[in-house]
């Protein structure tokens, strides 16, 4: 690893953002933290982080992480952001902002959970500089999906999957047929979620597929059970 | 009692009303007849005063003769009536009917006492007498064992033809005697006849036809029946009876005439028939005015008791015949009296008395006309009054019971209503109704903010939350010695359980929210249920799952992910309450409107009172038998319900027949 790379945490409440701070710092990461978004921006604007963890809530704006994402993405549009949310009903509304953060994750996700995304995510950032290699790539149909570049094309098309809806997508794409429940999925996410965000993330993924082709059909439920891929 | 019996007893209370009328009517009726008597009384004293000295009125006098050789103008004097009694003086009674002329003694006074008898020897008979009118009635009875009638056809005047013959003496008014006699030829109707001693002497006899009469023979003798006008007759009166034993025979003689000249002896002791004419005057309906001679002898009298009151007849029609029995007391009507004595010029003796008589029914009439209209008006208005109050009460009740129906159903509804009936009203009843919508409407925002309270706490509790997971995890990658290990895996399955509830809590929430995103479809029911089933029985092994399904596709527009997860809750729900090994039933059939899926598990059945509250959120009354460690905020019915409301349907829990389980139905509109 040429040099280390920078994690930047914009976290209002001191504890948990310290503590994501030495988790990460743990991990070999250099770790930023930032409490408001005004400081988060001035040192965004000095320098670009390697990828961003923003929470929603930041101090007295209920919504300022979403202003940071977007300013952050208007000043790069390849950085990794993670979302962080209080509360999983908020994730529908998130996802549906289209501010183009690459995952979404409730802070009830435990740590190991978060750096193993993170980590992911940068693998991803490195996959997508350097040419794919053919073993890391699954076809079924219409379906192109590149574990290392963790990238999911449908009829040549990229659909933009955020982290955990690709972990999702993979973890069904990869033994077509067989039934996935709701535990198996999210531990292929590295989530913890409850049923009903399962759902919800199902429907997207299937939204998401549909806009590029009404006929999409390939996430299948299985009623009772969990969910499948069909080609 | 319900409040509307209350108030119709209340408004029948006011039947006091017609009582009280009654009782007026009583007292009403006494100080009438007290009145009355007293104005009667008046009346008869007024009466008899204008009586008072007028002999000449009640007593029959002859008119006044005004010759030349009699200088006396004046009417004759009263004293010049002897007042001394004769036994051969004529007391003629006062007849109510006229008495038909046939010798029966049907129209005449029953009472033998009536009847003046004379007699010589064995020779008897009885002489009853009676004024009619402006007639003079008199009937013999005679006792004769041999009726010898004269001869027909011969001369009256012959003395060999002569049988029993009846003559008849009295003054005319001009004072000359007259005498009349009847000699009957047979049964039947009789002539008077008087003789008359022509210029010559000769004697002829003239038949009076102003006296009529008839005989019959009884079976002691034979009875006659005459009429003579009174004008006739002046101041004395008399009859003889010339008994004959065979015809020609010298008779027995015997009466109340001088036998030998026939010059009456008697008087005639008559009323005025002006008096009749004088008491007419007086004369009411319902009203008798009878003038009695001192001796009790009824001389004249004006009778209109039978005569009802035009004007105050007794009033007609049910109401009134039943008012009169209430206040009418027990017994015949009676008649009212009053007498006062007449006086004669000088005041010093009595000459007559005076009686007036009204029948009840007069004032009677005057107290059913009052009580009449008083005891209807009281009715009508007792009637409106009872009316009234029925209404009142009734509006009261169906108020009452809508405000009771609004209470009731309140609490169990979606929500709480917060409209509430009567509110608007400015009564009691309007303050109870505001006082139970302000209630409500508290114990609403109560609600809600209970319904709330889980997800706002699991939303607060999560970040301290956070720190301490994220805090034990920080800590672990510390090097933690071993001895302190454990405790640090405590911490963290602790933290792990929190998480766990945080998720329940806030499962309600994410529902809801899950469906107000939820798109419809077209689908079928039964491989859904199936396919469920299958999965349960990998889910829960010690349980057993049958499924009962239509072999035709029971298709609903809806959300299948939503109904799996209903029917997880249901068989959650069902698997806690079933003991192990027991089967459950999932049951899908078809209504005439509504898809139907139902949840059977044997175990304990459900109380009546808590079936409709199971589906309300975070209520949770029964305790399961599972012993799992999930928490349990009473949502996972509430869920059913809001599931089964997203599909138009409704959810309901009963026991199963035999009370040998539960069986939860959720209705889905198709």
């Amino acid at each position: 690893m040429a040099m280390k790379r920078t994690v930047a945490i914009v976290e209002d409440e001191p504890a948990i953002r310290d503590n994501y701070a030495a988790a990460f710092t743990r991990e070999g990461y250099v770790v930023r933290t930032y409490p408001n978004r005004s400081q988060a921006m001035t040192a965004f604007v000095a320098r670009l982080p390697d990828l961003a963890v923003i929470d929603i809530s930041l101090e007295d704006e209920p919504e300022g992480g979403f202003e940071l994402c977007r300013q952050l993405r208007a000043l790069s549009a390849e950085l990794p952001i993670i979302f962080l949310t209080a509360r999983d009903s908020e994730l529908d509304a998130v996802s549906g902002l289209r501010l183009g953060a690459d995952d979404f994750l409730t802070k009830d996700l435990s740590l190991a959970h978060l750096i193993a995304r993170v980590n992911a995510l940068f693998r991803r950032v490195d996959a997508l500089r350097r040419p794919t290699e053919a073993s890391q790539i699954i076809r079924r149909g219409s379906l192109t999906l590149d574990s290392e570049k963790m990238q999911v094309e449908w009829n040549g098309q990229v659909v933009l999957l955020s982290l955990t809806e690709f972990w999702i997508v993979y973890a069904l794409a990869r033994h077509p047929g067989h039934v996935k429940n709701r535990q198996q999925l999210m531990d292929a996410a590295n989530v913890v979620l409850d049923d009903n965000t399962i759902t919800s993330h199902i429907k997207r993924i299937r939204r998401k597929f549909q806009v590029i082709d009404p006929k999409f059909d390939g996430v299948q439920t299985v009623y009772g059970m969990g969910y499948r891929w069909v080609d | 009692m319900s409040i509307r019996l209350k108030l119709l007893l209340l408004g029948l209370a006011t039947l006091v009303l017609p009582w009280a009328g009654c009782r007026y009517a009583r007292d009403m009726e006494s100080a009438l007849r007290e009145g009355e008597e007293a104005s009667l009384q008046s009346v008869a004293q007024s009466i008899a005063a204008s009586l008072q000295g007028r002999t000449d009125l009640l007593y029959r006098q002859p008119l006044p003769v005004l010759s030349s050789e009699d200088t006396q103008t004046e009417p004759a004097p009263v004293a010049k009536d002897d007042p001394k009694p004769s036994p051969y003086d004529l007391r003629p009674v006062l007849l109510s009917s006229q008495p038909f002329l046939d010798g029966y003694v049907d129209e005449w006074p029953q009472n033998r006492g009536a009847y003046h008898y004379y007699t010589r020897g064995q020779h008897r008979f009885g002489l009853i007498s009676g004024v009619f009118e402006r007639m003079l009635y008199v009937m013999l009875e005679v006792q004769d064992e041999h009726i010898v009638y004269d001869t027909p056809g011969g001369s009256p005047l012959d003395p060999s033809t002569f049988g029993d013959r009846i003559w008849v003496g009295f003054d005319g008014p001009d004072g000359h005697q007259h005498q009349f006699f009847i000699a009957a030829t047979g049964p039947g109707s009789v002539t008077a006849r008087r003789i008359e001693t022509g210029e010559y002497g000769q004697l002829t006899a003239i038949t009076e036809t102003r006296i009529l009469g008839a005989l019959q023979p009884t079976s002691q003798g034979y009875r006659l029946e005459m009429r003579i006008p009174l004008s006739m007759l002046g101041e004395h009166f008399g009859v003889l009876i010339d008994d004959r034993n065979q015809r020609g025979a010298d008779p027995v003689s015997y009466g109340t005439l001088r036998s030998d000249d026939l010059h009456t002896v008697g008087r005639l002791i008559v009323a005025s028939p002006e008096l009749a004419m004088y008491l007419k005057q007086f004369n009411q309906a319902g009203v008798r005015i009878a003038v009695s001679a001192p001796e009790g002898r009824l001389l004249a009298q004006t009778d209109a008791l039978a005569v009802p009151n035009a004007l105050l007849g007794p009033e007609r029609g049910i109401l009134a015949q039943l008012y009169r029995r209430f206040v009418d007391r027990p017994g015949t009507r009676r008649i009212i009296d009053a007498t006062a004595d007449i006086y004669d010029r000088e005041r010093k003796a009595v000459i007559g008395s005076l009686q007036v008589s009204q029948t009840e029914d007069r004032w009677l009439a005057l107290r059913d006309r009052a009580l009449t209209h008083m005891l209807n008006l009281t009715l009508i208005i007792s009637a409106i009054a009872v009316i009234a109050t029925f209404i009142f009460a009734a509006s009261l009740a169906v108020r009452l019971s809508r405000l009771r129906t609004a209470s009731e159903t309140a609490l169990t509804r979606e929500g709480l209503v917060t409209t509430f009936p009567e509110t608007a009203a400015s009564d009691e009843l309007g303050d109870v109704a505001r006082g139970f919508s302000t209630l409500l409407h508290r114990l609403n925002e109560y609600t809600g903010y209970l319904r709330t309270l889980a997800g706002k706490l699991a939303h607060e509790i999560r970040t301290p939350l956070t720190i301490v997971r994220s805090s034990l995890e920080n800590l672990e990658s510390e090097g933690v010695p071993s001895s302190a290990r454990v405790y640090l895996d405590r911490a963290r399955q602790g933290s792990e359980r929190l998480n766990g509830i945080l998720i329940a809590m806030g499962a309600a929430t994410r529902v809801e929210e899950a469906i107000s995103n939820t798109e419809r479809v077209h689908f079928d029911l039964v491989p859904v249920v199936k396919a469920a089933a299958d999965a349960y029985r990998i889910a829960f092994p010690q349980r057993t799952f049958a499924t009962e399904t239509p072999d035709e596709p029971v298709e609903i527009d809806g959300a299948p992910d939503l109904i799996v997860q209903m029917l997880d809750k249901l068989v959650d729900n069902a698997v806690d309450f079933s003991p192990t090994g027991a089967q459950i039933i999932l049951r899908v059939r078809l209504d005439l409107l509504a898809a139907i899926v139902e949840v059977d598990n044997p175990g304990p059945p459900l109380a009546p009172s808590i079936r409709d509250r199971l589906f309300e959120s975070l209520w949770q009354s029964r305790s399961g038998e599972s012993d799992d460690s999930r928490p349990h905020f009473g949502l996972g019915l509430y869920i059913v319900r809001l599931i089964a409301e997203f599909h138009n349907g409704k959810a309901e829990a009963n026991s199963l027949p035999g009370d040998t389980g539960a069986r939860f139905t959720v209705h889905l509109a198709r």
